[in-house]
């Protein structure tokens, strides 16, 4: 068998792309949770510039375990369900913790609708045209989140997306449950248990997003040339190895002095294994992220005294930011072929993402990106007899930027150009351009015009119609 | 007898009471003013005290905290040391008071329509508070708030107080709030005229 180099990737990277092209309009996750306005009796956009981003008041109160700056009793308009009077932690542990549940059922509703338009270059060089697809709906989501008394919190997701045949796809998207504070300072350090948004996306993919298209560059493309190339890898077996936008793993996060926030956690990692387990290998994934804050609303809500400006959505400020990832993939094989198409096994013993992020607030205007380099160490495989065929070591890299402005309080306009250098030197340069106009037609409802470009290849694009509510 | 003599009738008897009040307690005023509790729900609750006066005081009949409708009624009872509190269960389920609190106790577990007394004695330092929990719901609580002496008020929700007969003198006047912290503040009274003192409670 011959070992393939970069080279031999490179008819796989041809496939995967039309295969990416398929799903190149895969909408993103994100969260706009209504049940925290009912509790608080309160505005969405006390919390969110045009829903799902969150504004520097909103990320506080999603980084402070679902809990308002500051919060005094009054400000909890729903009144919570006392599972134990306070006194009763001078008792422990002769008694139970004193806890509460949520006055209400904190559930929210989001549903989207999409009016498609998309065009597709095939492999064959035909071109598949979509015109005025009604995706009437196109995906719900069920949002369960809430405190549960001092130093508790939680958040879950379940997202039903239906499928052209009429069946419904249901996925378990978070589940997750946080100890805010625990000791210490407040705010100081949390932790939290689930499956989840890493704080590496919970930054700048999860809760800040204001397309519909998600930020593929950096966590939804393969950028090692295996199991799928260099295209999206969305609903691969195993989950690729792109920066994660989502694991099951225990993260730990907190904020120093106002200002600086900083998240480490371990995590499964490539998933899933085999004979019905969650991680693909025995060896646990780790990450890190370090920010910083200069101007504008500290992570925590702090305004060192000063009012916040008028304008919600503004908060003149810079934030700053570095992130590691590193994964381990021993044992976790990814099906390939080698240039004469022979099966192949490829492990990715050690990969490692590191990568920094910068955020601008000035006025109107947010202009934010992350660059990723990406380093994997790979082994090939006979898949017959396990035995080693040589290490290939692939560089990647990855980037995007962003720029929000908001034109009025109800409109909000987005651009983001993004780009994946793939480890093979021989496949295509990924670069996409999205174009989004948010329009909210109440602080609840929004439609969307959003156009995506392929800017390798022009006959890939996109112009979708959408309308997003929460209830 | 017509109106007008009638009115004449009333407001003498008035003006003899006053004269009546005056000579009985001649040397007592009131004790007014607002607690602010900021970021509670309402100001309620807040016990404002007398902290050292002259006594000696004996405390009174029992006085009764019942459980109702799962709830300790009054939320926040004050006592002076030595007084009888009689627990009552007004409820149609059992239910249990014990506290944590000081010398601790347990009380037990008793019907509805039952009571059980217990007896404040003991308290090294004023104010002597006891929350008040049942076991069986873990949700209920209430405050026995033990003291030196009886000029004390406990706010409604619009965090009024008012402290009445209180014989003249300079006083530390001090708070207590089952969630929040107040500073005592000196008051002078003088006789027959109001003393004013209002607190903001703080964590």
């Amino acid at each position: 068998m011959t070992v393939p180099g970069p080279s031999c990737l490179r008819r796989l990277a041809t496939l995967a792309l039309t295969a990416s092209l398929a799903v190149l309009f895969v909408p993103a996750s994100a969260t706009a949770v209504p049940a925290f306005a009912r509790k608080y009796q309160t505005s969405c956009q006390t919390c969110h510039v045009v829903f799902p981003k969150l504004n520097a008041f909103g990320e506080a109160f999603r980084l402070r375990g679902y809990r308002m700056p500051a919060e005094t009793e009054e400000m909890v308009k729903q009144k919570p369900v006392s599972l134990g009077a306070p006194a009763y932690k001078r008792l422990w542990p002769k008694a139970v913790w004193p806890g509460e549940l949520p006055g209400n059922l904190p559930l929210a509703v989001n549903v989207k609708f999409a009016n498609v338009n998309a065009s597709t270059l095939n492999p064959d060089g035909t071109v598949t045209s979509i015109r005025n697809d009604f995706q009437f709906p196109q995906e719900a989501n069920i949002f369960a989140a809430g405190t549960l008394g001092d130093h508790v919190s939680f958040f879950s997701e379940m997202t039903f997306a239906e499928n052209p045949d009429g069946s419904v796809a249901v996925e378990l998207e978070h589940a997750r449950l946080d100890i805010d504070s625990p000791f210490g300072r407040e705010d100081m350090f949390h932790f939290r248990i689930g499956k989840m948004a890493p704080n590496l996306a919970g930054g700048f993919q999860e809760m800040w997003i204001s397309t519909d298209a998600p930020i593929d560059s950096v966590f939804s493309y393969n950028p090692i040339g295996v199991n799928g190339g260099t295209g999206l890898v969305v609903d691969a077996t195993p989950a690729p190895v792109a920066l994660p936008a989502s694991v099951r793993g225990i993260e730990a996060y907190g904020i120093v002095k106002h200002r600086m926030l900083w998240v480490g956690g371990v995590v499964n990692g490539i998933s899933p294994g085999p004979n019905g387990r969650f991680d693909g290998n025995n060896a646990k994934d780790l990450y890190a992220r370090l920010d910083y804050k200069f101007g504008g609303m500290g992570f925590d809500g702090d305004t060192g005294g000063k009012a916040p400006p008028a304008e919600n959505w503004r908060d003149n400020s810079l934030r700053v930011g570095a992130f590691v990832y590193r994964g381990n993939g021993t044992n976790i094989n990814f099906a390939s072929t080698d240039v004469q198409g022979d099966p192949l096994n490829i492990q990715d013993l050690h990969f490692l993402r590191v990568g920094f992020y910068a955020s601008v607030y000035f006025q109107d205007l947010n202009v934010f990106g992350a660059y990723l380099h990406g380093t994997d160490q790979l082994q090939l495989l006979d898949p017959t007899s396990n035995e080693g065929l040589g290490l290939v070591q692939a560089d990647s890299r990855a980037w995007f930027v962003q720029a929000d402005y908001v034109f009025y309080p109800w409109l909000q306009g987005s651009g983001r150009y993004e780009t994946v250098t793939p480890a093979d030197p021989a496949a295509a340069i990924v670069k996409r351009g999205v174009a989004t106009l948010n329009a909210l037609i109440r602080a609840n409802v929004k439609a969307m015009v959003e156009y995506q470009r392929d800017l390798n290849e022009g006959q890939n694009h996109s112009l979708n119609l959408l309308v997003r509510f929460a209830f | 007898m017509t109106r007008r003599t009638l009115s004449l009738i009333g407001i003498s008897l008035a003006v003899v009471g006053a004269s009546v009040m005056a000579r009985t307690s001649p040397a007592a005023g009131t004790i007014t003013g607002t607690v602010k509790a900021p970021g509670q729900t309402n100001n309620a609750d807040a016990v404002v005290y007398v902290e050292h006066a002259a006594g000696p005081f004996a405390p009174s009949g029992p006085i009764v905290m019942d459980q109702r409708s799962m709830k300790f009624v009054p939320h926040v009872l004050t006592v002076l040391l030595g007084t009888t509190v009689k627990f009552t269960n007004s409820d149609t389920v059992s239910h249990n008071v014990f506290s944590p609190d000081n010398e601790k106790y347990q009380l037990g577990t008793w019907p509805p329509g039952a009571s059980k007394d217990h007896v404040f004695a003991k308290c090294a330092k004023f104010p002597c508070v006891y929350a008040q929990l049942c076991m069986i719901h873990p949700e209920m609580e209430g405050f026995v708030v033990v003291l030196q002496n009886p000029h004390v008020a406990t706010t409604d929700a619009t965090g009024q107080f008012k402290i009445e007969g209180v014989p003249t003198g300079t006083y530390q006047v001090a708070v207590w709030h089952p969630k929040m912290k107040g500073q005592p503040k000196p008051v002078t009274v003088e006789a027959g005229k109001p003393a004013t003192v209002d607190f903001t409670l703080g964590r």
